[in-house]
């Protein structure tokens, strides 16, 4: 330990002591290695037991901990304090959110939308398991490995200006992921996620601010991905109209 | 679509400013990116009155050319011409950012546009010199 240290402005929400979040100032430790994550523990433990957030595996993998960090969605486990220089550091609930306590905010409308694209292998012709598993080329997992790389973690969410206008947009991680599954060679559910995706509130509300990409903490690249899913969409539509037989191949 | 359950807690839900896209650089290229597009409006609109006055006869359409050379709409027309060389520049970018898997690719995207943009000046300036 350098013995440095920095000051962390933590938003608070606590409905029982006030109606409205305030700010709390805390100084903690700073050594070259402390992330946002090991700061709030360290307020946790020695300053103030009463501080609520999510944090799960501490390596960026499980997608619990995103806050905003001075104003940009970060994963605060793998966010350096020595990033900001001598601070402060101001950590905020993830935005967009409704905020149920501190920096812990309300998932459902995230997990329900992602319901609702059904992110999983659809089959309309269920084969029984003895015949073997489905096989797919090392290019089939290409097309669609990258946006598979989704750990929920919502920051792509909070980057996203259009969100914030219209609560009822579906959102980059979820298209992503529908996305994802719309690649899968072994996936035959795209009829069965047009309606979500296609329709109210799907890719077309997407203006292609591009935020959602540079905030991904696992370059899924969701700005892309809702992209590629509009030109298929596009396309396809075009091919029935203009195509004889519908463009059916 | 969305389903709104009873909340079982009290949630506390911040108002987004309106002047959300000022806020950071990116959102304010944005908004630049989005704004120039009034600029292709306008210049689509002048194409049509051009195609317009040009049904109309040969008065009609010198009336038009005259139009064009006055000094306040060659000022307008310089002023639709950066918009417009900053709005297709962002969309190169973007369209790079759809069709490019890699970096690599994605910097032959925008060349191969840029290579189409200058083939097609070049032939509409041909025909205009030409004829």
């Amino acid at each position: 330990m350098s013995g440095k240290s920095m000051a962390l402005r933590v938003g608070r929400y606590r409905p029982e002591r006030a109606s409205e979040p305030y700010v709390d100032e805390y100084e903690v430790p700073a050594s070259d290695d402390t992330v946002v994550l090991d700061a709030l523990n360290y307020i946790k433990d020695r300053i103030d037991g009463s501080l609520a957030y999510r944090w799960s595996c501490r390596m960026g993998v499980c997608g619990s901990c995103g806050m905003m960090v001075n104003g940009v969605p970060r994963l605060t486990c793998s966010t350096f304090l020595r990033e900001f220089g001598s601070g402060p550091v101001v950590v905020e609930p993830l935005r967009y959110f409704p905020v149920i306590r501190d920096l812990v905010v309300d998932m459902s409308d995230f997990l329900e939308k992602l319901r609702t694209v059904k992110p999983w292998i659809i089959r309309k012709d269920d084969r029984p398991v003895e015949e073997g598993e489905f096989l797919q080329t090392p290019d089939e997992v290409d097309r669609y490995k990258q946006f598979s790389m989704c750990i929920n973690c919502m920051l792509c969410f909070s980057a996203c200006p259009v969100y914030g206008q219209d609560p009822d947009f579906l959102g980059p991680a979820v298209i992503a992921l529908a996305h994802r599954y719309n690649l899968d060679s072994r996936d035959q559910g795209h009829a069965e996620r047009h309606e979500v995706l296609e329709l109210n509130n799907g890719i077309w509300d997407c203006t292609f601010v591009g935020e959602c990409t540079v905030v991904c903490p696992k370059d899924v690249d969701p700005a892309a991905a809702i992209q590629r899913s509009k030109v298929s969409t596009a396309t396809q539509t075009l091919r029935s109209v203009v195509w004889p037989f519908g463009g059916r191949e | 679509m969305r389903t709104e359950a009873p909340r079982r807690y009290p949630t506390y839900a911040p108002k987004v400013p309106r002047t959300w896209w000022l806020r950071t650089a990116p959102f304010r290229r944005f908004a630049a990116r989005e704004f120039t597009a009034v600029f292709a409006a306008a210049f689509s609109i002048i194409l049509l009155l051009f195609l317009f006055a040009l049904s109309r006869g040969q008065e009609a359409y010198e009336g038009f050319l005259r139009w064009l050379g006055l000094p306040a709409v060659v000022v307008l027309l310089a002023i639709i011409l950066v918009a417009l060389l900053y709005h297709a520049g962002t969309w190169f970018r973007l369209s790079a950012h759809i069709l490019g898997r890699r970096e690599a690719s994605r910097g032959a995207v925008i060349a191969t546009l840029v290579a189409i943009w200058i083939a097609v000046s070049a032939l509409a300036a041909w025909v205009y010199v030409a004829l």
